[in-house]
């Protein structure tokens, strides 16, 4: 891109305009110039082969019978109209974009039913996680077309008859039809479907043939866009293309010639693959409401047998799971969440976990509903194989015993601890979640100064005796003071002179004088070194 | 008749009193102070065994005493990875930069809190059972000694040094402890009282470190 300003300035204007036009013409015709047209370069990608299936009538997804007059309404009450209608109704004269008021008096026994756009999203991506079928890389075009690049699995389906009707036998429904439209574009092959164009388009040279008879209302621009185009008597897609392309980007949007661009496959259109979904949730309706844990337990197996096949798909491990268990209506819900050290996918390691926390838990309310949400799912890594086997196994051992120490001690009762560069002694370290125990290089910064291997949890308040410290006795300060003055910016700040002491029974202390606001000194203990 | 008399003594199994009990406990970790060392059969801790220390109180000296068997412990061994130095119910924090400066990684050591001493001694055998420790350090007080058996039998043949700090009240109850040895408070130090070792009479270790 940044060498187009050059070019302008070098190109007498008149070639410019030449190479403009060109753009809009067949890509074979030979430039009158030997410098390329900047932007319409043949992009030197793999060929690819979009192919776009569309559902008209994913509406539909809230109709609860595929036989009866039915029909979906969208719109503000008052103004309503059908986006879709069901096969019966068709047959009565019923048609989308009909207004809801001429349907009911056309069809007086109509059932009418209000869009769901949520459910159509959720159908969409169950249709796209089937489409993983026919390919890995699946895109969604909302609100109701899938994108699937199929060049590379024409060969394993038997060529491109044969995949087009295993993905229309996988996708369609009787309610839910499917419009397939393939081009090497994403944008043409979107284009294509929305003007229910079946007719496959191979190679890159029959696009502008294949789109020109399009009308524009299938390139979904703006209104004023359209309107724009209708005024200068433009209704095709094919009589927008052989416009002058500055002309049309200055009177339109500069948008039309990229898309147009990215339609005919002379600029690159990048892609959003899609992802499947990152986590397993899953919901059991108990069949009699349960207040014991003991009858939990199968409900909760069984989510964790579904939690299992849905990670052997994704060859995949999760570390955490969250079950809540859902009380009547009004008494809120309980939660417990499992955690291991290691990510497992079996059921029974859960289980294992899940009996010893299931036991300790109490129910403030009969249960009606378990959901099983799990963590971040990871990929799993199998641990017990290792050919050098000793540090995995070893591995294995200390998480499983973590978790095992957790799950009846408690999250907190098991901790690591880690250094922190901070002055003030009891702000020096910080109790950390624990990891496997490992060589780490660089453990951190200590202080130079004598630290006692105990500290007291809260510094304790010695007595003065003969304006000595005392602490079983008359202590004898052996060394110091070292001052620690830090932390005012936090509001605990402490300014302190530490002594290493000897009390009389030979133990050897840490304490520290401060003076409070009224400068009187007080002496506290704060470590033992033992 | 005789050869064969030899050669069942010679058996890793067999122990004969009054012999220094090494060829029953082979490993063995230096404490690293030598009037201690000099004093211990095999000259040091005995590993893959339970150790009990009696302490009056806390804070006399009783980590310094055992800080070079812990920095020993926790060195790199060849067979294993890296193992936690395990800290069940200590009295007080094991203050991390000290730790640090004695030579120990604080991101080895491995806390558990426990308040019930049930749970106490199930945390210690988890522990043990996993195998991930090289050292672990359990405060108790009035134990069961079926529990002190159950974990000794569970820390043999394991690399472990495993010792339970009790204070000095229990000393007359008994214990299944291999080695059980009181620390008196001296003025100039720390004395050691060895209770209990196998084939030796109890005996007094004075200054072991000093001032």
């Amino acid at each position: 891109m940044a060498i187009r300003p050059r070019l302008r300035r070098l190109v007498p204007e008149r070639r410019v305009q030449n190479a403009t036009l060109d753009l809009f013409a067949s890509t074979e015709r030979a430039t009158p110039h030997p410098t390329p047209p900047p932007v319409a370069r043949v992009l030197p990608q793999p060929a690819q082969l979009w192919l776009a299936v569309r559902f008209p009538t994913l509406p539909l997804v809230v109709v609860p019978d595929p036989a009866a007059v039915q029909a979906v309404v969208e719109g503000l009450p008052g103004r309503q109209w059908l986006v879709a209608v069901t096969a019966a109704a068709c047959q009565f004269g019923l048609e989308a974009g009909l207004s809801r008021a001429a349907a009911e008096i056309r069809v007086p026994s109509v059932t009418l039913y209000e869009r769901c756009a949520d459910r159509e999203a959720q159908a969409l991506k169950a249709r796209a996680r089937a489409a993983f079928a026919f390919t890995p890389f699946v895109s969604l075009e909302a609100p109701d077309t899938l994108l699937l690049e199929i060049r590379g699995s024409l060969r394993l389906f038997g060529g491109l008859e044969a995949l087009l009707s295993r993905v229309r036998s996988t996708l369609a429904t009787p309610l839910i039809a499917t419009v397939q439209a393939t081009a090497p574009t994403v944008r043409a092959a979107l284009w294509l479907a929305r003007a229910r164009v079946e007719r496959p388009v191979l190679s890159t040279a029959e696009l502008p043939g294949a789109l020109a008879a399009l009308p524009l209302a299938v390139t979904g621009f703006e209104a004023s866009v359209l309107q724009t185009c209708e005024r200068m008597g433009v209704s095709t897609l094919g009589e927008l293309i052989r416009l002058p392309r500055d002309g049309v980007a200055r009177r339109l949007t500069p948008d039309v010639p990229r898309q147009l661009d990215e339609a005919l496959g002379r600029a690159a259109q990048p892609r959003r693959r899609h992802v499947l979904a990152e986590r397993f949730t899953d919901q059991i309706d108990l069949p009699a409401e349960s207040l014991t844990t003991d009858s939990l337990l199968p409900w909760c197996a069984h989510l964790l047998a579904a939690q299992q096949r849905f990670l052997v798909q994704r060859d995949a491990a999760v570390a955490q799971c969250r079950f809540r268990f859902q009380h009547r209506s009004g008494q809120g819900s309980t939660t417990l969440v499992l955690q291991r050290s290691l990510a497992a996918t079996q059921a029974a390691e859960w289980q294992l976990l899940l009996v010893e926390r299931l036991g300790r838990l109490i129910l403030p309310a009969p249960v009606v509903a378990i959901t099983l949400r799990s963590g971040v799912v990871l990929p799993a890594v199998p641990l017990d194989e290792g050919i050098g086997g000793v540090g995995h196994d070893g591995q294995a051992a200390a998480a499983r015993l973590l978790d095992r120490l957790r799950a009846r001690l408690g999250e907190e009762a098991v901790h690591g601890v880690c250094l922190v560069p901070e002055h003030r002694p009891e702000c020096a370290y910080a109790r950390v979640r624990p990891t496997l125990p490992s060589v780490i290089a660089d453990p951190g910064q200590w202080p130079m100064a004598p630290r006692p291997l105990w500290l007291l949890a809260a510094p304790q308040p010695l007595p003065v005796r003969d304006a000595a410290p005392s602490y079983g006795g008359p202590l004898r300060l052996l060394s110091g003071p070292e001052r620690i003055e830090s932390g005012w910016w936090s509001g605990q700040g402490v300014a302190r002179d530490y002594y290493v002491a000897c009390a009389a029974s030979g133990a050897r202390v840490w304490i520290f004088c401060e003076r409070d606001a009224d400068g009187q000194r007080h002496w506290c203990l704060h470590g033992v070194f033992a | 008749m005789k050869a064969s008399l030899e050669a069942i003594l010679q058996g890793a199994g067999v122990w004969r009193g009054l012999e220094p009990a090494t060829a029953v406990l082979s490993a063995r970790c230096p404490s690293g102070w030598p009037r201690l060392d000099a004093v211990l059969a095999g000259g040091g801790w005995p590993l893959g065994t339970l150790i009990e220390l009696l302490l009056p109180a806390h804070g006399l000296g009783e980590l310094r005493l055992l800080m070079p068997a812990l920095r020993r412990q926790l060195l790199p061994s060849p067979g294993d990875g890296p193992r936690w130095l395990v800290w069940i119910s200590p009295p007080h924090e094991p203050y991390p930069p000290a730790l640090a400066q004695s030579g120990l990684d604080p991101a080895r050591m491995l806390r558990i809190e426990a308040p019930q001493p049930a749970d106490r001694l199930w945390a210690v055998e988890q522990v043990l059972q996993s195998g991930s420790a090289a050292v672990v350090l359990c405060w108790l007080d009035a134990v069961d000694d079926r529990w002190l058996r159950r974990l000794k039998l569970a820390v043999e043949n394991q690399s472990v040094l495993l010792i339970a700090l009790r204070p000095t009240a229990r000393r007359q109850t008994h214990s299944p402890a291999s080695l059980r040895i009181e620390l008196v408070p001296a003025p100039h130090g720390l004395d050691l009282t060895i209770l209990k070792e196998r084939g030796r009479a109890p005996t007094r270790v004075t200054r072991v470190f000093g001032e």
